[in-house]
């Protein structure tokens, strides 16, 4: 249910990125890819790769490419991250930066090897890729900082030190 | 009825290859303006005034910020320029002060204004060593013993001459000393320094009016007879001599300005 949340809210965050007002490099941050990541946590690589792949698909539909190669992207994408996460077990900070790097990395290449073996001129270059990649990493960096801070907030030493406090 | 199960990591390989293909046939025959991008414009369109209103918030907020620091610098600047003017004026004041005082004292003295240097007052020492320093020095014309003289009297001789400046040893110098004569009074006294100048040499007994002028006589070689050294205080016998505490004429805490006199020459009549 968490992860059917984020998805949305990922979703509407990714359409928001694209508006005029902001800065001009923001529509290259991937929200969605970033529930991917999330997915690595609680699912199987396939189960992530299902997850990226539908991450993948509305990224084609929003973006209104071809629907398909960003769906393949995505599960790729998904699998590879999952797979990581699992053979070197990360955690925390680093399970954040490196899977949203990995799956930004992964979504974006296959996305370029499927649209070339099609036959398809791709919308960006090498510089487009980079800049998802730096984006996204950046993304998987602040959530990795909210989430600690959420962490110390809820810790038990913190509880047990207001309560302390009130002693 | 034939049921078919598909593993999930098989299912996904398939879909994938459905994918492809469907992203093939789409490719060799792209559809535009399709029900399903006015969907998707529908659907970003709050999402992206979301994102436009935050954008232009931020840009508001960035702009004020930008400003407000643009605006700090100028008053920053402004306080600089204002400390600024507000020292020149002052330098301009204790300008203004020391030409309308040289002014006065070339006015009381015109008959010594000839061979006199009008100089201005540079640094004092008065508890310690009892001197002035003038900014004017040799090449000015001072030489030592020159008597120095402010808009109220005499203040002292200069006793050291530099290039550009020279040193003056007050009336108040323990080891000053000078000849001088109460008005009223027939005899001649001497005047030494200290914390109290005082005139001493006068008989004892000798009646000498409270707040009379003091002057020179030019007995000592140094000061040109005439001029004020200051005014008598409430005399009184020590041993075989009157003594008579004087309040000197020129203070010289607050003087700036000084005329230089020439040094009287020593023997002439």
């Amino acid at each position: 249910m968490k992860l059917a949340v984020a998805f949305v809210v990922a979703l509407l965050l990714q359409l928001g990125l694209t508006a005029s007002h902001l800065w001009w490099v923001l529509p290259a941050c991937q929200p969605l890819l970033l529930v991917v990541v999330a997915a690595a946590r609680r699912l199987d690589p396939v189960g992530v790769a299902w997850y990226g792949l539908a991450a993948g698909l509305v990224s084609d539909v929003l973006s209104q490419r071809i629907i398909g190669p960003g769906g393949i992207g995505g599960a790729v994408a998904g699998f590879v991250v999952a797979s990581v996460v699992r053979r070197f077990e990360m955690e925390g900070p680093l399970y954040w930066i490196v899977g949203s790097l990995l799956a930004s990395a992964c979504s974006d290449l296959t996305w370029m090897l499927v649209a070339a073996t099609l036959g398809v001129q791709p919308d960006h270059g090498l510089s487009g890729v980079l800049a998802t990649v730096a984006m996204t990493g950046a993304a998987g960096l602040a959530v990795a900082a909210a989430e600690r801070a959420l962490r110390a907030w809820q810790s038990p030493a913190r509880r047990r030190r207001r309560v302390l406090r009130r002693l | 009825m034939v049921q078919l199960r598909l593993r999930p990591d098989l299912a996904i390989v398939v879909v994938c290859i459905g994918l492809y293909i469907g992203s093939a046939a789409q490719a060799r025959s792209p559809l535009g303006g399709t029900a399903l991008s006015v969907a998707v414009a529908t659907i970003a369109a709050p999402a992206v005034a979301v994102g436009n209103a935050v954008g232009a918030a931020w840009q508001l907020f960035w702009t004020g910020q930008r400003d407000l620091r643009s605006t700090l610098a100028e008053l920053r600047k402004l306080r600089l320029e204002s400390a600024e003017l507000r020292r020149n004026n002052q330098l301009l004041s204790a300008e203004v002060t020391a030409l309308r005082q040289g002014s006065r004292l070339l006015a009381a003295y015109p008959s010594l204004a000839e061979r006199s240097v009008l100089a201005r007052v540079i640094a004092r020492d008065l508890p310690r060593t009892h001197t002035l320093r003038l900014d004017r020095g040799s090449r000015d014309g001072i030489h030592v013993d020159g008597p120095v003289l402010g808009e109220g009297g005499l203040v002292g001789r200069v006793d050291q001459v530099l290039e550009h400046s020279c040193r003056v040893q007050l009336l108040s110098h323990p080891a000053a000393a000078a000849a001088a004569a109460v008005a009223g009074v027939q005899q001649e006294a001497l005047l030494v320094g200290g914390d109290q100048p005082r005139l001493t040499g006068l008989s004892p007994y000798t009646q000498v009016p409270l707040d009379s002028p003091i002057l020179s006589t030019g007995s000592e070689g140094i000061y040109p007879p005439g001029l004020v050294f200051g005014t008598t205080l409430e005399a009184r016998n020590d041993g075989l001599f009157t003594v008579v505490p004087v309040r000197l004429a020129a203070n010289a805490a607050e003087v700036t300005v000084v005329l230089v006199l020439a040094p009287t020459v020593r023997g002439a009549p």
